[in-house]
């Protein structure tokens, strides 16, 4: 009896092992064809099984081996493997009758639970919170089931000379040997023949994925940041570390744009990541011109908290590369107008950042008067690169809108924000230049007039999600816009009082 | 001369900054409450309520005057004052450009299916279109973009045009039935049918008023069949034969068990029933339909006797309800149970219960268009998608929806009135020679749609090709490609707007103007500066 567990156990793990075999370094290179584009499978394996679990390593596996041996159960092998899938709504905890304070079900449980969870979509006649959580599960179930009938990714494949596209189900279902090691092998040569006779652009994206960019910038704002704070000037240290961090980020869009073939801003990712980039470098011209550090730090902390966001905002921005809508289709527009208002979100963001460590710090130690007026001048500098490039991108916009679409002004809700955000940036501007917005309440001011910014930037998307500007629209972002809306109001409450008696004393 | 002071200090007052803040507030709290009025409410509804509405339009009057009256009272011409100067005047050609449009622009649709010369425009105007059809005389009457229900009050010849709702939902309400009315079958019931998950409410009727309503429905995989109550005496006898006479001039119901009459087979096995009724003799073939045929084997379709098979509704989930009753098939046996409004009754499928919501013998149901504020759900019009117009002609009401029109007999008149938008003729004719929707390698999504046009006119014919990004301009039109749709014949048409822009050069000015006005501001400050 024991000698048979003991045979038993060394069949079952040399049989996960050649399973495991099955998915070599290679793979994660390998060119496949997903939602419209030609990506590594690491990127994709790495998109998706996030998406699934919530987490890049499952079962002390990383995303590839996972997505592999998934895969392989359309074949018949890797019956035991599986992962879970992640849930937090409670009525769905309480609907697949799971224990309290376990929010993990595997997806093999999931998807006998199918029908139930459709029954339960079709129940809600209100498009709430509930039904949206019940569809994204029902949503991941379909891209597992797809997964595991091989069916999820298509590989290259010639037929008569002629290279297509098949699902790895058809390109497996040639051959009559199911072994893994036969497979791996006739992968390895359409890796290896589309390499020859096609390209291997696949292998930017593969090294762009791998080379954790984001994370790098982070680290070296970071660091130029604290040396910043540290040092309280910008010396040649603090300056190189920024040059880094400029560096690093450039390089990281100039691979997007050659990656995706357009200009970087069109997907909530790419804005976030733009706005900080942008802001990070006028910050730095305008504080080279003003020969005034404090732009310097104000660029890097709201670069800082883009690349917070890119890093660890997986649910609420996707980084994935995808085919854009066909209207967007035009770089010369697309890289004008879009870049024109990103930029003016990054300017409004250095006077937002500005207004709040004036505030903050007030709150900290009392400022005077004199300084004020000080730190207002420089936040009224970032307020005019903001409008103005707003105007500029608004305007922009409408000559796009006339030329594509027929009218140069429609009321759609995101060109609509953004006439908020500029009335209501004109509105405080106008105030300064009369007695009615004193400096003191100028900081405050131009804190909440961010939340304009906000709205017109995710708010749309998130909140409000109709229009014609479509293409961002992403579920899930009201919780992040309320935090920050509620967070703001209470900094400028418990800051503003405190503000206004030292500055009537 | 105090009167003279009263208008310098009012204009001041309108050139002010204090006024510019003031306008530019409440301009933005319009629009922060059209966007959410958008969003959940749709963009139609939205621009009846606000962004065309005429408060509206009065707050961009009142910032056209600030900033007409803000330039005039800096003049003369101050030097550094340039840059405000042509920002202003910037903005005051902009407003023009957009009041030309307004009020000259054209703004439509044009349908475009395959192969099918078009020259009309659909306009967003809604419009009450009157068609004498033997005078070939039309009457139209524009209807008020209005974004609750109006009442108009207007009439033509007889017919009166009453009250008017841009947005309507059609609502279940129970009339009487009029006393003059004979009626045989007179119930309509209203049910219930719900589990945990699903709950679906639907009505049934065999009066003949309920003309909106049918006897019978399919719900999912449940077949329901709605039946006078007497029938469910003989169903629910279970005879053998599985036959049931049923009269429709009475209701009255039999079985051939009961009458003794024989199920026979004819030399080539068709099973036939011999009826005598009063001196005429039907013969009834149930398997190939109700109707009987007489001694000469003619079908008397008008025949009030007819014969039910009730074996084919013992597969598959059939329902049968007669007002307070139902019966289904169970262990091989069809059993009747009561239904009411105060309790529930189990099927015997998925859980389902089924309860009455509502029955009656003495109203009918109708389907009646209600004004209902619309509700927008992924983009899309949910609820409210439906225009209606009540009308009276002579004494009689009618309502009449953007998917219904009414044709009537007026003083022996032939007359279409129909709910329509506004229709304009071009001077020319398009022909959609091929659509072509590009789609992203792999996936079903589209990557471009584009319309392969022939354009008609008195000299010739031309090809064009419109695309995103990529219109038509034709003789003052531009053709954008806008939507596209599935014909019947399975191809693809397009739906391409139309556009006329005459404000279209002041608008690119005062852009222009703006630009190189802000530019100009800036560096004469910067110029002030560094003078200081």
């Amino acid at each position: 009896m024991k000698s048979f567990i003991i045979m038993l156990f060394l069949f079952l793990a040399t049989a996960q092992a050649n399973e495991k075999h099955f998915c070599k370094p290679f793979i994660a290179k390998m060119p496949i064809q997903q939602n419209g584009r030609v990506k590594p499978v690491f990127v994709h394996a790495s998109e998706t099984i996030k998406f699934l679990t919530g987490k890049s390593k499952n079962n002390n596996m990383n995303a590839v081996e996972n997505f592999c041996l998934l895969s392989l159960k359309s074949l018949g092998m890797s019956k035991n493997f599986d992962i879970d899938a992640n849930i937090d709504h409670v009525k769905i905890l309480k609907l697949l009758n799971m224990k309290e304070g376990d929010h993990k079900i595997p997806f093999s449980k999931l998807t006998s639970l199918q029908s139930t969870i459709r029954v339960a979509i079709v129940g809600q006649k209100e498009n709430g919170p509930y039904k949206k959580a019940l569809n994204k599960v029902y949503n991941k179930i379909n891209i597992y089931n797809d997964i595991i009938m091989g069916n999820n990714w298509k590989v290259p494949y010639w037929n008569n000379e002629k290279m297509t596209w098949i699902s790895f189900h058809e390109f497996t279902k040639e051959f009559s040997k199911t072994d893994s090691r036969f497979i791996e092998q006739k992968l390895s040569d359409l890796n290896q023949k589309y390499l020859t006779n096609i390209n291997d652009a696949h292998l930017l994206e593969y090294n762009y994925a791998k080379s954790r960019l984001p994370m790098i910038a982070l680290l070296l704002t970071l660091f130029c940041l604290a040396a910043l704070i540290i040092k309280k000037d910008v010396t040649f240290g603090v300056l190189s570390l920024a040059v880094m961090v400029i560096i690093a980020q450039t390089i990281f869009i100039t691979l997007r744009i050659i990656i995706s073939g357009r200009a970087p801003i069109t997907n909530m990712y790419e804005t976030v990541l733009f706005s900080g980039y942008g802001s990070l470098v006028l910050a730095m011209i305008i504080g080279h011109l003003k020969k005034e550090k404090l732009f310097l730090f104000i660029g890097l902390s709201y670069n800082l908290c883009t690349l917070f966001m890119l890093n660890f905002s997986y649910g609420l921005i996707s980084g994935s590369i995808g085919p854009l809508v066909p209207v967007l289709r035009d770089n010369f527009w697309l890289s004008t107008h879009v870049t024109c208002i990103i930029l003016s979100y990054g300017a409004l963001a250095l006077s937002w950042v500005m207004a709040n460590t004036v505030l903050i710090k007030n709150k900290i130690n009392k400022i005077t008067q004199k300084e004020i007026n000080y730190y207002s001048e420089i936040i009224y500098t970032c307020l005019k690169y903001g409008v103005i490039l707003l105007g500029a991108g608004i305007i922009l916009g409408g000559v796009w809108a006339d030329y594509s679409w027929g009218r140069f002004w429609g009321w759609d809700p995101k060109e609509t924000w953004s006439l908020i955000v500029i009335c209501l940036y004109v509105a405080i501007l106008h105030g300064k230049y009369t007695s009615w917005i004193a400096p003191k309440r100028f900081v405050p001011l131009t804190a909440l007039a961010f939340l304009g910014v906000m709205m017109a930037w995710f708010g749309v998307n998130y909140i409000l999600a109709s229009g014609l500007h479509s293409y961002g629209f992403q579920e899930g972002g009201a919780i992040f816009l309320g935090s920050f809306f509620s967070i703001q109001i209470l900094i400028v409450l418990l800051t503003t009082k405190k503000l206004n008696i030292i500055l009537n004393s | 001369m105090i009167r003279c002071i009263h208008w310098t200090k009012v204009e001041k007052f309108i050139g002010s900054l204090k006024f510019a803040v003031i306008i530019i507030s409440i301009f933005s709290i319009f629009m922060i409450v059209g966007t959410f009025v958008e969003s959940y409410n749709g963009t139609e509804f939205a621009n009846r309520l606000i962004y065309k509405s005429w408060p509206f339009f009065l707050v961009q009057g009142c910032m056209l005057l600030s900033i007409i009256y803000a330039t005039f009272l800096r003049l003369p011409y101050l030097k550094r004052l340039s840059g405000f100067y042509m920002i202003h005047a910037g903005l005051i050609i902009l407003g023009m450009g957009s009041v030309i449009t307004y009020y000259a622009g054209l703004d439509g649709t044009i349908t475009l299916t395959p192969n099918h010369p078009v020259r009309t425009i659909d306009l967003p105007k809604q419009i009450i279109k009157i068609s004498y059809i033997d005078k070939k005389e039309v009457i139209e009457y524009s209807l008020p973009y209005n974004a609750y229900s109006t009442d108009i009050n207007q009439t033509y010849n007889n017919i009166k045009l009453k009250k008017y709702y841009p947005f309507s939902e059609n609502k279940l309400i129970w009339t009487d039935i009029p006393t003059d009315f004979e009626v045989i079958n007179s119930s309509s019931t209203q049910y219930l049918l719900y589990n945990k998950n699903i709950d679906q409410e639907f009505t049934l009727s065999l009066n003949k008023l309920a003309t909106q309503f049918e006897s019978s429905l399919r719900m999912g995989l449940l077949s329901i069949h709605y039946l006078p109550d007497e029938i469910s005496n003989c169903i629910t006898l279970n005879n053998k034969s599985k036959y049931i006479f049923w009269n429709i001039e009475n209701n009255q119901c039999f079985t051939p068990e009961s009458r003794k009459i024989d199920l026979q087979e004819t030399t080539e096995n068709k099973k036939f029933l011999v009826l005598k009724n009063n001196s005429k003799v039907l013969l009834f073939f149930p398997e190939f339909g109700p109707y009987p045929l007489d001694k000469d084997f003619n079908l008397i379709q008008n025949s009030s006797i007819r014969v039910l098979n009730i074996a084919p509704f013992e597969k598959d989930n059939h329902l049968f309800l007669f007002g307070k009753k139902m019966a289904y098939f169970k262990e091989n046996k069809w059993s009747a149970y009561p239904l009411s409004i105060k309790s529930d009754a189990v099927l015997p499928w998925m859980n389902f219960k089924l309860k009455i919501l509502k029955h009656s013998t003495t109203s009918y149901p109708e389907l009646l268009p209600k004004y209902i504020v619309p509700t927008q759900e992924d983009g899309k019009l949910i609820k409210g998608q439906q225009q209606a117009i009540e009308i009276q002609i002579k004494e009689k009401t009618y309502w009449i929806t953007n998917n219904n029109p009414l044709s009537v007999l007026i003083n022996n008149e032939k007359v279409k009135i129909e709910l329509t938008n506004k229709k304009i003729q071009l001077p020319f004719e398009l022909s959609l020679s091929n659509f072509k929707m590009k789609q992203n390698p792999g996936t079903g999504t589209p990557a471009s749609f584009e319309s392969f046009v022939r354009l008609f006119d008195d000299s010739g014919s031309s090809k064009h090709h419109i695309f995103m990004n990529n219109p038509l301009k034709y003789d003052h039109y531009t053709f954008y490609q806008a939507s596209y749709f599935k014909t019947r014949d399975g191809s693809y048409g397009s739906a391409l707007s139309v556009n006329v822009d005459q404000g279209r050069v002041l608008k690119y000015l005062g852009c222009i103007f703006l630009v190189f006005g802000a530019m100009f501001h800036y560096y004469l400050k910067v110029q002030q500066k560094k003078r200081l």
